[in-house]
C-alpha cells in the first residue's frame, strides 16, 4: 500500500472519529491539531489507522509528523520495515 | 504463611481553595463544546500559604490522629512521593515528620518519578512490610503535589492551552502495614512497563514542559503493556473480567476514557456502546474526586482509588485494578481488594465535606494569585506569607487543624496551625 492510500486512509478515519468535520475538505498538507481534532481523538484516529494497516509498533514511533501527508509517509516506512 | 499487606488508612486532601473550570475556559475563550470531552469540573489552586508539605500533612493527620500511641509508635517510615520537591536534598517527609509528632527512630525520605511516584512509594512501603525486618512496623506513603501558574505574559496563556484548566493541586496520605483494611493488595500481581521519553518534563525549577501528543501515546502504550505484562504474571487475568472497578492516573478524565476505549477495542474488539457502558461502570466513579481537584500528579491514582471506593461503598469484597503512568516513563498495573469495611474506614475521613468546605476562587483572584508575587519559588531565603491575600479564604475561627506556612527563615519553612 503506499503513502497516498494510507492518507486515505487517515482522512477517512477522521471524518469517522470526528463527524463534526463533514463537508469540510481535508488534504494532506493539513495538521489534525489545526482541524480541531484534540488530542485524545488524534490517538484514536493513529490506532484505528495502525489497526487497518496491520501496524504493530509501539505509538511513541509514530510521534513528530506535522501534517496528515507526514504521518502517511512515516506510517507507510514502519508498514515497509 | 502469607502475610496480608496494603492500605491501612487512607485520605485526600484537596486544598483550601478551587477554582470552577468551566468559568476559567469561558474567561480564555477556550473551545467548551470541546472542552467536555476533558471530564473536568473544578481544580484545587495552591493558595500563596499553602505547599506541599501543608498539602502532605493535611491529607495526614486525620490518619495519624485516629492511631493510639502504640500504633503511632509504629510508624517507622515515612516516604513523600513528589514532583514538586522543595529543595534538592532536603525532603518533604521531614517536616512531615515535625509536624505529626512522628517517631525519632523513622527512615525519611522523598521519591520522584513523575506522576508514577506515588504507586513508588506504596510498592516500596509494602515491601517493607512484607520483609519483615520489623514485623508489626507501619509506613506512611503520602503523594503530594501542587502545580503553580505564573502569568509572566499574555503569550503564556497561549503556551498553557489545556494544561492550566486540568493542572491541580491534592495530597494522599496512605497508612501502609500488615491490616490492610481499606486496601489489600494482590501480592506478586503487577506489571511494569518503562521507558525513556521526553514527553512531558520541569526543566527548571518552576518550569513544566510537555507533548501532549507524545506523552498521551506513552500513556497508551503503557497502558496496554502494563497490562500485558500484569497478565503473564496473573494467571487467567483478564481485563475485563478479574476487576470490578478500575482506577488509572487521571492527568483529567477524557484521557482515561481515550485509554480504556483502546484496551477494549484492542483486547476485545468492543463496540462503542458496550464501551461506554462499561466506562460507566467501572471507571466513572473513579473520577469523582479527580474532577474536583485537576491532576494531582504522584497522588492521582490514589485520588482515582478513594473516589471509587466512597463512591461505589460495597456491601461485598471487589477486585479494584489500577493503572499508574509517570512521564519520562515508568508505568505499573497492580490490583487489590476493598471490602464493606474499608469503604465505613474511608467515608469516616469525609473527603467530599472537606472539598466542600474549599474557598471558591474568583476569576480576579485567580488572576490575582497569577500574576502576584505572593507565591513561594523553589530556593526562597527569606519571606512571610500574606495570609490575607485572597479575604475569605483564609478560615479566621478554624479548630487547630489546619497546616499553613507561615515564613522562611534562612531557607527553613515555618508553619502554624490554623
Amino acid at each position: 500500500m503506499d503513502a497516498n492510500k494510507i492518507a486515505e486512509i487517515i482522512i477517512a478515519e477522521i471524518r469517522e472519529t470526528v463527524p463534526e468535520l463533514a463537508g469540510q475538505t481535508i488534504t494532506e498538507a493539513d495538521s489534525m491539531a489545526d482541524l480541531g481534532v484534540d488530542s485524545i481523538e488524534r490517538s484514536e484516529v493513529i490506532l484505528a489507522v495502525m489497526e487497518q494497516l496491520g501496524l504493530k509498533i509501539p505509538m511513541v514511533q509514530l510521534h513528530g509528523p506535522r501534517n496528515i501527508g507526514e504521518l502517511a509517509d512515516l506510517l507507510h516506512a514502519k508498514s515497509a520495515g | 504463611m502469607t502475610i496480608p499487606v496494603g492500605i491501612e488508612a487512607m485520605n485526600v486532601f484537596g486544598g483550601m481553595a478551587y477554582l470552577d473550570v468551566r468559568e476559567l475556559c469561558d474567561h480564555r475563550g477556550l473551545d467548551l463544546p470541546r472542552f467536555e470531552n476533558l471530564l473536568m469540573q473544578e481544580k484545587a489552586v495552591a493558595l500563596p500559604y499553602e505547599d506541599p508539605i501543608t498539602f502532605a500533612v493535611n491529607a495526614a493527620k486525620p490518619i495519624v490522629d485516629r492511631l493510639s500511641e502504640d500504633e503511632r509508635g509504629r510508624i517507622e517510615m515515612i516516604i513523600t512521593c513528589t514532583e514538586s520537591g522543595i529543595d534538592f536534598g532536603k525532603s518533604i517527609s521531614t517536616y512531615v515528620q515535625k509536624h505529626l509528632d512522628l517517631p525519632s527512630n523513622c527512615r525519611l525520605f522523598e521519591l520522584k518519578q513523575a506522576c508514577y511516584s506515588g504507586t513508588a512509594g506504596l510498592q516500596m512501603a509494602v515491601n517493607f512490610v512484607l520483609s519483615q525486618t520489623s514485623p508489626g512496623a507501619k509506613a506512611l506513603v503520602i503523594a503530594t503535589d501542587i502545580s503553580r501558574f505564573a502569568l509572566a505574559d499574555a503569550a503564556a496563556i497561549q503556551e498553557w492551552a489545556y494544561s492550566e484548566p486540568t493542572s491541580g493541586a491534592g495530597a494522599v496520605a496512605m497508612l501502609v502495614s500488615d491490616q490492610p483494611h481499606v486496601f489489600r493488595l494482590d501480592q506478586g500481581a503487577y506489571g511494569n512497563h518503562a521507558f525513556e521519553v521526553m514527553d512531558t518534563c520541569r526543566p527548571g525549577l518552576d518550569t513544566e514542559a510537555g507533548d501532549a501528543d507524545l506523552s498521551l501515546m506513552a500513556y497508551l502504550d503503557c497502558c496496554t503493556a502494563a497490562f500485558e505484562d500484569y497478565s503473564r504474571r496473573v494467571e487467567n487475568a483478564d481485563f475485563q473480567t478479574t476487576f470490578d472497578q478500575l482506577c488509572f492516573h487521571t492527568p483529567f478524565g477524557g484521557m482515561v476514557k481515550g485509554a480504556h476505549r483502546q484496551l477494549m477495542r484492542k483486547l476485545y474488539k468492543a463496540k462503542p456502546d458496550a464501551i461506554a457502558e462499561d466506562f460507566d461502570r467501572r471507571l466513572a466513579p473513579s473520577l469523582s474526586y479527580g474532577k474536583r481537584v485537576g491532576n494531582t500528579a504522584g497522588g492521582s491514582v490514589f485520588v482515582a482509588l478513594a473516589g471509587t471506593i466512597d463512591s461505589v461503598a460495597p456491601h461485598e469484597p471487589i477486585r479494584v485494578g489500577l493503572f499508574s503512568y509517570g512521564s519520562g516513563c515508568c508505568s505499573e498495573f497492580f490490583s487489590g481488594v476493598v471490602t464493606q469495611e474499608g469503604a465505613e474506614r474511608l467515608r469516616a475521613m469525609r473527603i467530599p465535606d472537606q472539598l466542600d468546605r474549599r474557598y471558591r476562587l474568583s476569576i480576579a483572584e485567580y488572576e490575582n494569585l497569577l500574576s502576584g508575587g505572593a507565591a513561594i519559588r523553589f530556593g526562597t531565603k527569606e519571606s512571610v506569607l500574606d495570609h490575607g491575600i485572597i479575604p475569605g479564604a483564609f478560615p479566621e475561627n478554624g479548630d487547630g487543624t489546619r497546616l499553613v506556612l507561615e515564613r522562611i527563615e534562612g531557607y527553613h519553612r515555618k508553619y502554624i496551625w490554623i
